[in-house]
């Protein structure tokens, strides 16, 4: 943190916005895409750099960011022009609107709309599948979203350094988090106290609101049947904000009362595996096996995704093996790396550490801290 | 407060606690009856909300980002009595445990070829199925889904039914509205010049958590209003730009607030709205603003039944106005609210004066009436006032007072 405060809704540095816009250009070259409309809000962070309203909650498309390749030019839903930058000028922005008719008539205004041949979107509801041919006439509607996963895929290191800063803040409301866990609290007393840091270190925006979990000991992947602590539980706090557009995410593990320490010596080994095992050019493959050798079966999750604004590949989990084994950790690459074991009748020990991948291999984003403790109180 | 808005006796019709499980089945048996009527036989949901809204299954909503890869999805039959739920998360739905089944990853090939193959022992071969929305893995690898090109609208089917709300259904949203008005009560308690927006921000944040909230689902907004529209930003239609978003601003005695701000308790979204001064008392300028926008809503209210037009809650609110439009040009004079934070009705928006026109509002339905009053040079007052439609009526959903009107 760097402990000035910020009064005014900026957009987001002008070398940060020009790098991801020109990655973003050069990927719909490669995929041979005239003009990109993205409706998911990390995208339209990553093209335009403007900060807009939060909400929690996946939306379904709309048109809310236009790029044209052949000019660069950005179209923005936006009604007001503040955290707008100057390359975006008034002229480029259009308006909220609850007539979907009114959105085709902004898309028909795109210079460029009337003859582009291949136009991207990076999903697609019944109703804009629809309307889309009446704004782009002479085009086909392709995959958009494989372009900007191409370049938001490995970070620049301006972004690795907005990763960083958002990790920090959510260590430090896990610490909040951390100073109320007793027997006798409520897992949303224990998320009370991460929000109000988070806010209190000037972010207003979480990326999960499933902060504390008291892990079943029935289960593998379980809630247990009750929101108090006891003595004897283990519980996951997991938190994660969205500072600047980037998430910063984190899991620690603690035990009420103490003991479990068994549990928490095979997760800091199954979590030293997996940190080992995230060399610059492995594979995803290389993360599942570390859970296989540890003899631990990995939970019914990703145990790694990307970080970055909001959804970044790599998604690595058991259920998909050919994935994985396509994902390459290059260098530049930053994720959530999730360590986990559970035992019948203890219940789970989670980590989740913010990994950077880099030529020396790999970085945490955040202390290197134990991953779990245990709690006397 | 409008006059006699409060005083009304609280709905007799929506008990005290909400019975979880007949909500659920009752909104199963809307859906199916729905999927019907368009001829569906299965229809497959992506859509946070439209999930909760089919399989009663709720969790705390997080960023837009997280659901490409923390994706719960719904698949209804029209000839099951229960909804599949396809999920990541540790909690455990209210249903047969063979209807419940793990994660889905829609966005990416090798996991839509997986869901194909879950959703093959569900639906018969050459089924008719609705999505609401789609990813491109979704269109390269769902043969069975766009089997008969782009499939139907799912959507659609469930929007139609969460129109009006059930009983059960008003209870929960009363009960996010009480959560959510707990959480403002302890923010404007330590209202004062000098304190930030992002310290209201902390203090509402962790009193809705602590008070039963699911989830916070709008960065809350505590905007500080310009006295006049030419010392706001730009905007595209050159009205009013609002919400503008929260920062570690300082706020000054005499600041007018306007404030906006949403949790969802069971899945349902609250909406609160009110003027605040911070620091002071109201000028008679400004009582003089707040006294017209009672009397826009009042207004209003005398006209609000099952069975009135939009038009004529519109008409009713522009007649007191006088010249200017009393809402946002960019939303409407009211929205309904239920599942998701704005939701059909929309009575004055640009869907245009034909939509309104045509376009009633049914028993059962919950309208957010949020008229504002603009006099500039002294900034002006908007608030929000939630009600359910009645066939006679409507009925208060909230009590919140308006101080320091």
């Amino acid at each position: 943190m760097s402990g000035t405060l910020t009064t005014e809704v900026l957009p987001d540095e002008a070398a940060l916005r020009r790098e991801r816009r020109s990655r973003a250009l050069a990927e719909m070259e490669a995929d041979g895409i005239d003009v990109l409309v993205l409706g998911r809000e990390g995208n339209a962070r990553y093209v335009a750099g403007v900060p807009r309203l939060w909400t929690a909650g996946s939306r379904p498309f709309t048109p809310g960011c236009v790029l044209v390749r052949s000019t660069g030019d950005v179209h923005l839903l936006s009604t007001w022009d503040e955290g707008v930058p100057d390359d975006i000028p008034h002229e480029h922005l259009y308006g909220i609107t609850f007539n979907p008719m009114n959105m085709v008539e902004v898309l028909r205004g795109v210079a460029g709309a009337a003859t582009a041949a291949r136009v991207g979107t990076d999903s697609l509801t019944p109703m804009f599948a629809q309307l889309l041919p009446a704004a782009f006439p002479a085009a086909e509607i392709v995959d958009g979203d494989a372009a900007v996963r191409r370049a938001r895929r490995t970070k620049t290191p301006a972004e690795v350094d907005e990763l960083r800063a958002s990790v920090a803040v959510t260590e430090r409301c896990l610490r909040a988090a951390e100073q109320r866990l007793a027997a006798g609290v409520t897992e949303r007393e224990l998320a009370a106290a991460f929000m109000g840091e988070m806010a209190r270190a000037g972010v207003t925006t979480p990326s999960t609101q499933d902060v504390a979990r008291i892990t079943s000991r029935k289960h593998p992947w379980a809630r247990a049947e009750r929101d108090t602590l006891a003595a004897g539980d283990l519980v996951v706090l997991s938190g994660g904000v969205v500072r600047g557009g980037y998430t910063g995410e984190l899991a620690r593990t603690h035990a009420v009362g103490g003991g479990h320490g068994g549990l928490f010596d095979r997760l800091e080994q199954l979590r030293g595996a997996l940190l080992a095992a995230c060399r610059p050019g492995a594979t995803g493959t290389d993360l599942l096996r570390a859970y296989r050798a540890a003899g631990i079966d990995p939970p019914p999750v990703p145990i790694a995704r990307g970080l970055g604004l909001g959804f970044d590949v790599p998604i690595i989990a058991a259920d998909l093996p050919d994935t994985a084994a396509g994902e390459r950790l290059d260098p530049g690459v930053v994720f959530a790396l999730t360590s986990y074991v559970w035992e019948p009748g203890l219940g789970a020990a989670i980590t989740t550490d913010a990994v950077h991948v880099t030529e020396d291999g790999p970085e945490l984003l955040g202390s290197s801290g134990p991953s779990s403790n245990e709690v006397t109180r | 407060m409008p006059a006699g808005l409060m005083e009304r006796a609280a709905p007799g019709r929506i008990p005290a606690l909400a019975d979880l499980d007949r909500m659920r089945a009752e909104r199963t048996e809307r859906l199916r009856a729905a999927m019907g009527e368009q001829g569906l036989d299965a229809i497959v949901l992506l859509g946070n909300t439209n999930v909760v809204y089919a399989t009663g299954a709720t969790w705390p909503l997080g960023d837009p980002g997280r659901a490409n890869f923390e994706q719960p999805v719904a698949v209804v039959l029209a000839d099951d009595e229960w909804p599949h739920l396809f999920s990541p998360l540790p909690d455990e739905p209210a249903l047969p445990a063979d209807h419940v089944h793990g994660p889905v990853y829609l966005d990416l090939d090798e996991g839509v070829r997986e869901f194909e193959r879950r959703l093959g022992e569900l639906v018969a071969p050459g089924a008719t199925i609705g999505v609401d929305e789609w990813t491109f893995a979704m269109a390269r690898e769902g043969s069975r889904l766009f089997a008969h090109g782009p499939p139907r609208d799912a959507g659609k089917v469930v929007n139609k039914c969460k129109l009006r709300k059930t009983p059960d259904e008003l209870a929960c949203l009363r009960e996010a509205l009480r959560i959510t008005e707990e959480g403002i009560a302890a923010v404007q308690a330590g209202l004062e010049p000098g304190i930030r927006q992002v310290e209201l921000t902390a203090t509402f944040l962790a009193t809705v958590f602590e008070a039963g909230a699911d989830a916070n689902t709008l960065d809350p907004i505590w905007q500080v209003m310009p006295p006049t529209l030419g010392e706001g930003p730009w905007t595209t239609h050159g009205d009013l730009a609002c919400p503008l978003l929260t920062t570690e601003r300082e706020l000054r005695r005499g600041d007018v607030l306007w404030v906006d701000t949403s949790v969802t308790y069971q899945g349902f979204h609250s909406d609160f709205g009110r003027t605040w001064i911070v620091g002071d008392e109201p000028t008679a300028r400004q009582r003089a603003q707040f006294r017209l926008w009672q009397e826009i809503v009042e207004a209003v209210l005398e006209v609000t039944r099952a069975g009135a037009t939009h038009s004529e809650l519109t008409a009713a609110a522009r007649t007191v106005a006088g010249d200017r439009v009393p809402w946002m040009a960019h939303f409407y004079l009211g929205h309904g609210l239920g599942i998701d934070a704005a939701e059909m009705p929309y009575v004055g928006s640009d869907l245009g004066e034909q939509f309104d026109a045509t376009h009633t509002l049914e028993d059962g339905m919950v309208l957010v009436l949020e008229p504002l009053v603009w006099d500039d040079g002294a900034a002006g007052y908007r608030a929000e006032e939630v009600v359910a439609i009645t066939e006679d009526g409507w009925e208060p959903m909230t009590d919140y007072p308006y101080d320091p009107f």
